[in-house]
């Protein structure tokens, strides 16, 4: 391999994973519209889901840059979709951060990997940030209506600047117990295929 | 003569993980101005040769590589795949995954972009190539909403536009109806007229014969013979089967069949059926939804004009292989669609052995084998892969299934590390355990050369005689004179049975 | 009316602040639905009057509902829900209404355009554009699939989600896999990758809309910031 920057290619690739990332991460939204409560659950969901793309994609990563450039482009959606752009330093990081491990792996060290898949799963949670700084004025809003202050908790019990912290955490876990689940899948299926 | 445009030296080419060389010793010259084509059975080289050419040998592609390539004297090997865009161009096989726009303006700009040309300088490359090759009414369009035919003009078009002195196309028919062809054929003459150097790598010859200046005929990876395009064409059929290559010359017969749309035939219905038949009945459909408030609409053959399938009833020979033929989109793939139950607003029912199949039980009693059979494979072993359509899990009767279309060998094996023909094979025997007495193929011969269009021939042609049902969406004649018994011609959603057996008989 | 897509930018970015800001004055509220109101009537000005209906009616009901709610001071456990979801639409509606907005009358080459003119590398605009081309693929490859899982019966994975999942991932992922490597050789003979900066045939230019537009939504964004934080 040489030693140079991404190809066309490499940003070929990064694109039909990134969209397929995004397909799940749309499918699951859709689901969030039920219940509040199922918005929460987006961190169990897109990990596990959302790993047997994201499997697929570590198995073509050979250099520095495409998980960064994965972040930069879910960010831009997010942005671009109305869903604000205060998440994006989160989400950057996090892809920055995950390549970095990655990379220390030489991508191939599946237990860097894991640990990889866990720190970039943490972009989900900029899903919450609007939700969370406007959960504050929401709860005056009602508390004004003349609802009862559990009323209001109850409401936004799941999500909220304090469960926050909990949300990371185990997006983190999700994301490694995903790495397991989406390396299985690759194994079960796209190695036998000798696609990989 | 100056000096050959492009020049082949001594390659050998074994692509990574390969056992064998696709490319031995291959040496070949091409002059200026120069059309050629490049024929030969899938897996002889051909591809790997276009490939030479455009460079993604040995840039894309790894492999182990040795000799020379020089395309307008520059050294293949050392010259990056960009300086090699505005020289080269390439039409690829598939119209579906070549384009990288979303509409067909970005992609007929997309390679005068991409090489930096200035704005306006753009802008007249297009107004040029729009104009040489008539695409003024594709203009403005998404790329998704073209048929495949629309799709590879606009592919040549987003070639043209960096005006290469080379343009190479790798089996760019494989997805076209004969309308698209002759189109095709039209835009190669047009690069011909320009000077440009063209090569054609394909399975279908008939559209080329006349335009081509030189045949060179490629066989397990090495040049086996080489004609003029007289010489080529004068080939018998016979000698061309022994190659494993395509008719050079379309049957006028055909011709018409898939060209005209011609008047509609309603009568039908004089091919003696004997009595055993399926009998299918109001299939109606129309993709225009009509508007509605409290109920959903049904179709009724009263809707006239507006359906796009309309077929009070039809009566179908049991245990025989029916071609279905007619032009792209007047209505094949939605018959079938609606016939294996797909559509769920087309209310058609299915008689068979006294026994009425509605609705969803349709699904149960027909099975489409699909053009892209990568879709209907779900599990990582083609005995998974069987197992899964049958209610009750047998697995005798799958191992059974499975020496008939002789996958015994693969039962453990991914069914995506298949080729092509296999794949094929496994979606039919999930057809058989799913008990599907009628079978639906989508065009299933499409891009295969001559001897593996056979080998599909003859299993049509058995499963037939084992007792099931088989219709065939086709555009090859090959295939109908090789397999067919009857002929469902289907004009405007409007079906009629054709007397097609006894016709050939008498013909011959 | 078509606008540069670089004021689409602008006017995505300006509204995705303001959903972020509750509104809490008779003047913050008539500003916040001003805002909503000006992607609407350009919906309707590029033809799209379906969808501008629709969330002309969503953000209606939404919107009476809430202030009905609120002001009747109602405890009910269906009203406390009902107001969770209209607050919710009324909140953030906007930014999904501007969003359509973009997303629907742009075409991908302006948006291209736009982030070259921006100096956004051009690694980040091709696989931007990639992203944009892979959807509707995704779509098409995906109705086949579900075809192919209807004849088959495997629609519900035999009642196993994880097999439900599996049957519409896999089948998927090869086809995307497959698409993407004839994409790539395609693209790299049209000479993508190459070391020249890209250009673009679409010419962009802003007109005196574009920047009306960008100063009234400059203006909304001041006047919510101001009365908000500043007074």
């Amino acid at each position: 391999m040489k030693k140079e920057g991404l190809k066309a290619k490499d940003f070929i690739t990064v694109g039909i994973f990134t969209a397929l990332l995004l397909v799940v991460e749309f499918a699951c939204g859709m689901l969030g519209f039920i219940h509040p409560y199922i918005v929460a659950s987006y961190v169990v969901m897109i990990p596990l889901v959302g790993s047997i793309p994201m499997m697929l994609f570590y198995t073509k990563i050979e250099k520095f840059g495409m998980l960064t450039t994965m972040s930069v482009l879910i960010a831009i959606f997010m942005f671009i979709t109305g869903m604000g752009y205060l998440g994006a330093p989160l989400i950057i990081a996090a892809g920055v951060l995950a390549d970095l491990i990655a990379k220390s792996g030489k991508y191939k060290n599946f237990k860097k990997i894991a640990l990889s898949h866990g720190v970039f799963c943490l972009w989900i949670c900029a899903n919450y940030f609007p939700v969370i700084v406007t959960a504050d004025s929401y709860r005056k809003d009602l508390l004004d209506g003349g609802y009862s202050a559990e009323y209001c908790d109850n409401l936004f019990r799941a999500i909220n600047g304090k469960t926050i912290a909990v949300l990371l955490i185990l997006c983190f876990v999700f994301g490694i117990i995903g790495a397991f689940v989406g390396k299985a899948v690759v194994k079960k299926h796209f190695e036998k295929a000798g696609i990989v | 003569m100056t000096d050959p445009i492009i020049k082949i030296e001594n390659i050998k080419y074994r692509y990574k993980g390969s056992e064998t060389d696709s490319l031995d010793d291959v040496s070949l010259a091409v002059n200026a101005g120069e059309t050629l084509l490049l024929c030969g059975a899938s897996g002889s080289g051909k591809t790997s040769v276009i490939r030479l050419i455009n460079g993604l040998i040995p840039h894309y592609y790894n492999g182990e590589f040795t000799g020379n390539v020089t395309v307008a004297e520059r050294n293949i090997a050392e010259t990056e795949l960009c300086d090699l865009a505005g020289t080269v161009g390439t039409v690829f096989q598939n119209p579906r995954s070549q384009f990288f726009s979303v509409d067909t303006d970005g992609e007929i700009v997309f390679g005068p972009e991409n090489v930096g040309l200035p704005p306006s300088e753009i802008r007249k490359r297009k107004a040029q190539v729009v104009s040489e090759m008539g695409i003024e009414k594709l203009l403005d369009r998404s790329l998704f909403e073209l048929s495949g035919g629309e799709k590879q003009r606009i592919a040549c078009a987003s070639v043209a536009a960096l005006l290469p002195e080379i343009i190479l196309l790798d089996e760019p028919s494989s997805n076209l109806d004969w309308a698209a062809m002759e189109n095709l054929r039209e835009i190669i003459l047009t690069w011909k007229k320009q000077g440009k150097t063209v090569i054609v790598s394909e399975h279908r010859l008939w559209y080329l014969t006349g335009i081509i200046d030189r045949a060179v005929f490629m066989k397990k990876g090495r040049i086996e013979g080489a004609w003029s395009g007289e010489e080529f064409a004068k080939i018998p059929e016979t000698e061309l089967q022994e190659m494993a290559l395509r008719p050079t010359s379309a049957d006028c017969e055909y011709a018409k069949l898939f060209r005209d749309d011609g008047p509609d035939t309603d009568e039908g219905e004089k091919v003696s059926l004997g009595e055993d038949a399926i009998i299918l009945r109001d299939f109606y459909f129309s993709y225009k939804k009509k508007p509605y408030v409290f109920r959903k609409h049904k179709f009724k053959k009263e809707d006239g004009e507006d359906l796009s399938l309309c077929i009070p009833k039809l009566t179908l020979p049991r245990g025989k292989v029916i071609a279905v033929v007619g032009r792209n989109g007047t209505g094949k793939s939605t018959f079938l669609r609606c016939l294996c139950g797909l559509e769920k607003d087309c209310t058609g029912t299915i008689e068979s052995d006294g026994v009425t199949y509605k609705g969803r039980k349709r699904i149960g009693f027909s099975y489409m084998v699909m053009q892209d059979v990568n879709h209907q494979l779900f599990t990582d072993s083609v005995e998974a892969e069987v197992l899964l359509s049958m209610k009750v899990k047998d697995s005798q009767k799958c191992l059974e299934i499975l020496r008939r279309l002789g996958l015994l060998g693969y039962k453990n094996t991914h069914p995506m590390a298949l080729s092509g023909g296999q794949k094929q094979r496994v979606a039919i025997a999930s057809a058989i355990a799913a008990g599907a007495e009628l079978l639906l193929f989508d065009e299933p011969t499409s891009g295969l050369d001559y001897s593996h269009m056979v080998k599909v021939g003859k299993m049509l042609r058995e499963l037939a005689d084992g007792g099931s049902t088989v219709l065939v969406s086709t555009h090859d004649p090959e295939l109908i004179n090789l397999c067919c018994d009857t002929e469902l011609v289907i004009r405007r959603g409007r079906a009629s049975l054709r007397a097609f057996g006894d016709e050939k008989n008498g013909k011959e | 009316m078509r606008l540069d897509p670089r004021t689409k930018l602008f006017m995505v970015f300006v509204v995705s602040a303001i959903v972020m800001m509750s509104a809490t004055t008779p003047l913050l509220w008539a500003v916040r639905i001003a805002v909503t109101m000006v992607p609407i009537i350009l919906l309707i000005t590029e033809k799209h009057y379906a969808s501008a209906f629709r969330f002309l009616v969503l953000y209606g009901i939404a919107l009476a509902l809430l202030f009905g709610l609120l002001s009747e001071g109602s405890t009910g456990i269906v009203a406390a829900l009902l107001l969770g979801y209209c607050c919710i639409i009324v909140q953030f509606l906007p930014a999904i209404i501007t969003a359509w907005y973009v997303v629907r009358t742009t075409k991908i080459g302006e948006f291209v355009s736009a982030m070259q003119r921006m100096h956004v590398p051009d690694g980040i605009t091709i696989s931007l554009a990639v992203v944009m081309r892979f959807f509707p693929t995704i779509k098409e490859e995906y109705a086949s699939i579900r075809d192919a899982m209807k004849m088959r019966g495997v629609m519900l994975g035999g009642g196993n989600a994880a097999k439900m999942i599996e049957f519409r991932m896999i089948p998927l992922l090869f086809s995307c896999v497959n698409i993407g490597d004839e994409l790539s050789a395609a693209a790299i003979t049209r000479g993508l990758g190459g070391k020249v900066k890209r250009t673009s045939a679409t010419d962009l230019k802003m007109k005196a809309a574009d920047w009306l537009m960008a100063v009234a939504f400059t203006a909304a964004a001041a006047v919510f910031v101001v009365f908000k934080y500043v007074l």
